[in-house]
């Protein structure tokens, strides 16, 4: 096939703007008449809550103070369970749960304002770690059990297998919760055209979603809510959840005023979801020669206060689980499980980046066990063209694997271990 | 209240302040600056870099009376009225831009390198933006931008 | 002391939603008056450079160059949905729905230009540049611009791309969740230094399977970024979360790297197209990232010995380990 565009280098089409430091983001957006939104954040983990927003109603410049009650619409959101409250109403469930949202003519006023919102928290006893959240004796966050899923991989007989293994190994492996950092923190501005259609300007991942969630929180047609998606200053998953976009619409609409609001880092820290953290339970087999023949996993990923993507996460972290091998014999248990830490979401990766932490370990341990270089236990076990993976799925083309692992052996220097001497 | 007078990008301002004004909120909300970008607020990412008489500085860390009598760059201000800077150009042309929220500062960085040092090694390129954070990029194509436009550079001369 | 060690990391990702859940781009491709095309979809431009690669599709269809495109992609009252730019779809699903309207588009092009230069068939018709000419009579030709002009209201077209991946059993997992899947390994040189532990990095290599590269500077640059994201995973990222607080929640306390933890990556682009892909590109956002860390944990075992199962390898921690096997070492040797 001759191409002409694809294959070339072409400089980024958004470049120019970029250097030029011309790119609006929201935070770069200002109006005629704007108002200032700032949100007022849960600081406990797990409570019931009271709001008296009487004393920052009456500071000068405050226009309004929005909570629950303020909601025309659904006060839910989440991309695959409605599980988020625009604002908590009666209960958090973790530390920077939305309570109110402050709008004034001035930063000054939103800031002090903020301070004398009085929340009266009457605290629940909490749970942070997934292992104690699976009990059935454990508090609940939402519902009657805090396992929101539980994938299921089974192939072979992985027992039968073990028997059969010359070499075993077995590991436990702990991964955190991470940040996705982002350079640009959250920010957006929202207004009222002529029609009464609401704007959300604000950065996103995937508009026409947070058009939908805008328009059940409005109860409006979704055809009257417009998001316009500036530059976005990097997202890798954490911009899949709604944060400021309806607080935003919401205050737009009852104020008629466009309302602009910038969160800090911190407030970004605190809003967007995380990474999920995973315990992951590890035991690999193989025969003499290296080939691989079974592997058992279990994982627990903590997804936190709200589910948000957990059971597509925990589900891709179970169909990853084996990493790019050809394993006869598997079984994969992988739970998402809720918690009062920060909720977890999508982030770069998204379940399949967690695992090779376990599994790429696990190789390198069957290999050295059998005295065997790791490129070379590699190339033995990897999928090819026609192979199944765990789930039974043939990958019948464009399985480069091999060529992948050789070149960067061939670049790197991978010496055999057993020509490269005593380590420590 | 406070009356100050600064130069940005080459134009003069008469201004009068509040003290506990930031110069970033100067640059931003008065001046229409909003190449000037605000990552962190504690001086830890780079993102409000400007060039403050001849060095860089967090816009988010100086109080805009400190810039009194002052000449600030602003990305706004690299450029020429016929061209974009040769820098700007070697950034576009090695690939060193993603989400471009940290564009601005990585130019500003750069710019005050080069105009101390028109041949800097890697190393000092490194060293250079160490303050500047960056999440899209690993910085190796900034760090070959700023190595290009220091060719660029000396070749325009 | 200062000890040095290699290791690599192999993995596979699944692009896309899965597991049966429709994974649905759309994509509107017009002519506009002034020959340019006009592309409207939700793809959201988050850095990865999807504007760009996305424009290269259209062009190559068009056989124009990404200038003529213009790419309209930030206002939902006037596209369509696109799906979300997450789970490295944007490539495959919208770069496919791009595709497909624009080879709608190219005909009716076609069909036009036909009728305007008096020909019998679209047969051999030949788009390029901006112009349409029988490839056998380049000089019996007709612009865009003219086609445009000529037209009383303008041509657009809209096409939906659905990938294809089935929902698995729920008892036994069984079932093709995820398609199409890309492979990358990564390998890397660290020094530890055994006082401090303290890892640097001092040499990568990233070997990425893009299906086909579209904009191999592009794909550079996101290893580049995907590679220091995997070594903060592996090495400085942690919340500290006590009691469902974060306990960093600054960039002065949560670390992320800096140019100067980075090395320079030997990036090496591996091309074997997917037939079901547009011009056979895979997506990368995330399989760039991914098999960073275990190649930093692969190399700080084969550097100093030990296995570190948590991450991220702090300094104490490593520290501890070192010591810990010190002991061991010692204790068996009493």
């Amino acid at each position: 096939m001759r191409l002409n565009s694809i294959g070339k280098k072409i400089i980024r089409v958004d470049g120019l703007s970029k250097v030029k430091g011309k790119a609006l983001y929201p935070q770069d957006i200002y109006m005629e008449g704007m108002l200032y939104g700032k949100t007022l954040r849960s600081s406990r983990p797990h409570a019931y809550i009271n709001i008296d927003t009487s004393r920052a109603e009456k500071i000068d410049g405050v226009v309004k103070v929005f909570t629950y009650k303020d909601v025309p619409g659904k006060n839910c959101h989440g991309v695959l369970f409605k599980d988020h409250e625009v604002f908590c109403s009666e209960r958090v469930r973790r530390v920077g749960d939305p309570i109110a949202f402050v709008v004034a003519t001035n930063k000054k006023a939103v800031e002090e304002a903020i301070e004398v919102i009085d929340v009266n928290y009457e605290d629940i006893e909490a749970v942070f770690d997934p292992l104690e959240a699976m009990k059935e004796e454990s508090v609940k966050i939402h519902g009657n059990s805090n396992i929101i899923y539980h994938y299921k991989l089974r192939k072979g007989d992985v027992e039968e297998a073990f028997k059969r293994c010359h070499v075993i190994v077995e590991s436990e492996y702990k991964t955190p919760m991470v940040e996705h950092a982002f350079l640009q923190p959250e920010a957006g501005i929202a207004y009222t055209e002529d029609d009464g259609t609401i704007v959300v300007c604000a950065s996103t991942q995937y508009p026409h979603f947070d058009q939908i969630e805008v328009a059940e929180a409005l109860e409006v047609n979704k055809d009257k809510v417009k998001i316009i998606n500036p530059a976005v200053g990097g997202a890798f998953g954490g911009r899949e959840d709604i944060t400021l976009q309806i607080h935003l619409a919401i205050a737009a609409k009852v104020t008629g005023r466009p309302v602009k609001a910038v969160y800090s880092r911190e407030e970004s820290f605190l809003a967007h979801s995380k990474r999920h953290s995973m315990i992951m339970r590890y035991k690999t087999g193989c025969n003499k020669d290296g080939k691989l023949l079974a592997m058992e996993a279990e994982i627990i990923g903590d997804t936190g206060a709200y589910a948000s993507w957990a059971i597509n996460v925990l589900r891709k972290a179970g169909v990853h689980a084996t990493g790019p091998y050809e394993i006869p014999n598997v079984k994969v248990d992988s739970y998402a499980v809720y918690t009062n830490n920060p909720f977890a979401g999508a982030m770069r990766g998204f379940g399949a980046t967690q695992v090779p932490i376990a599994h790429e370990q696990q190789m390198d341990m069957l290999s050295e066990k059998l005295n065997m270089d790791p490129v070379t236990f590699r190339l033995k076990n990897i999928f090819k063209k026609g192979s199944k993976t765990a789930t039974g799925q043939v990958l019948e083309e464009s399985v480069p694997i091999d060529r992948c692992i050789k070149e960067v052996a061939d670049r790197i220097g991978i010496t055999p271990l057993s020509e490269r001497g005593g380590v420590v | 209240m406070k009356k100050i007078k600064l130069t940005v990008n080459k134009k003069e301002y008469m201004l009068e302040i509040k003290e506990d004004t930031r110069l970033i909120d100067l640059l931003r909300d008065v001046l229409g600056f909003t190449g000037v970008k605000e990552g962190c607020g504690e001086g830890e990412c780079g993102a409000c870099t400007v060039i403050m008489d001849g060095d860089i500085v967090n816009s988010c860390l100086v109080l805009a009376f400190q810039a009194d009598g002052k000449e600030i760059i602003t990305i706004e201000g690299v450029e020429s009225e016929e061209e974009i800077h040769p820098i700007q150009q070697a950034f576009l042309d090695v690939g060193a831009v993603q989400c471009g929220f940290c564009t601005p500062g990585m130019i500003l960085s750069a710019k005050a390198l080069l105009d101390k040092n028109p041949s800097p090694t890697r190393e000092e390129i490194r060293a250079a933006i160490s303050g500047n954070l960056c999440r899209c990029t690993g910085y190796n194509k900034i760090v070959d931008a700023i190595e290009r436009a220091a060719l660029y550079l000396k070749r325009g001369k | 002391m200062k000890k040095r060690g290699i290791g690599i990391g192999s993995i596979f990702y699944g692009t896309g939603y899965g597991n049966g859940f429709p994974d649905v781009s759309k994509a509107v491709a017009q002519l506009k008056s002034d020959g340019k095309i006009a592309i409207y979809v939700g793809a959201t431009e988050v850095g990865q450079g999807a504007k760009t690669a996305l424009s290269q599709i259209a062009a190559e269809v068009l056989g124009l160059s990404v200038d003529d495109i213009v790419f309209i992609n930030e206002d939902t009252s006037i596209t369509p949905d696109s799906g979300t730019a997450a789970a490295s779809r944007q490539t495959y699903n919208t770069g496919n729905a791009i595709k497909l309207a624009c080879e709608k588009l190219k005909r009716d092009i076609l069909e036009v230009a036909k009728d305007y230069l008096g020909l019998n068939s679209i047969v051999g018709l030949t788009l390029k540049n901006g112009y349409v000419y029988p490839k056998t009579l380049p000089e019996k030709r007709v612009s865009l611009g003219e086609i445009s002009e000529s037209l009383e209201s303008s041509l657009k077209e809209e096409a939906v791309f659905t990938a294809q991946t089935t929902e698995m059993d729920e008892e036994t997992g069984q079932g093709a969740p995820y398609w199409p899947y890309t492979f990358s390994a990564c390998g890397v040189e660290v020094e530890v230094d055994t006082e401090t532990g303290r890892v640097e990095i001092i040499r990568a290599v990233l070997a990425q399977d893009v299906g086909r590269a579209i904009n191999p500077e592009l794909i550079e640059g996101q290893i580049d970024g995907g590679f220091a994201m995997g070594a903060g995973y592996a090495l400085y990222e942690d919340l500290k979360i006590e009691k469902g607080k974060i306990k960093n929640n600054s960039f002065t306390n949560y670390l992320i790297p800096t140019s100067l933890d980075m090395p320079d990556i030997e990036k090496v682009i591996i091309e074997d197209p997917e037939s079901t892909a547009p011009y056979g590109a895979k997506g990368i956002g995330e399989p760039v990232m991914i098999p960073v860390a275990p190649a930093i944990l692969n190399a700080i075992y084969d550097a100093v010995g030990v296995r570190m199962t948590e991450i991220p390898v702090t300094p104490e921690k490593l520290l501890k380990a070192i010591k810990e096997k010190e002991m061991t070492y010692n204790e068996g040797k009493n």
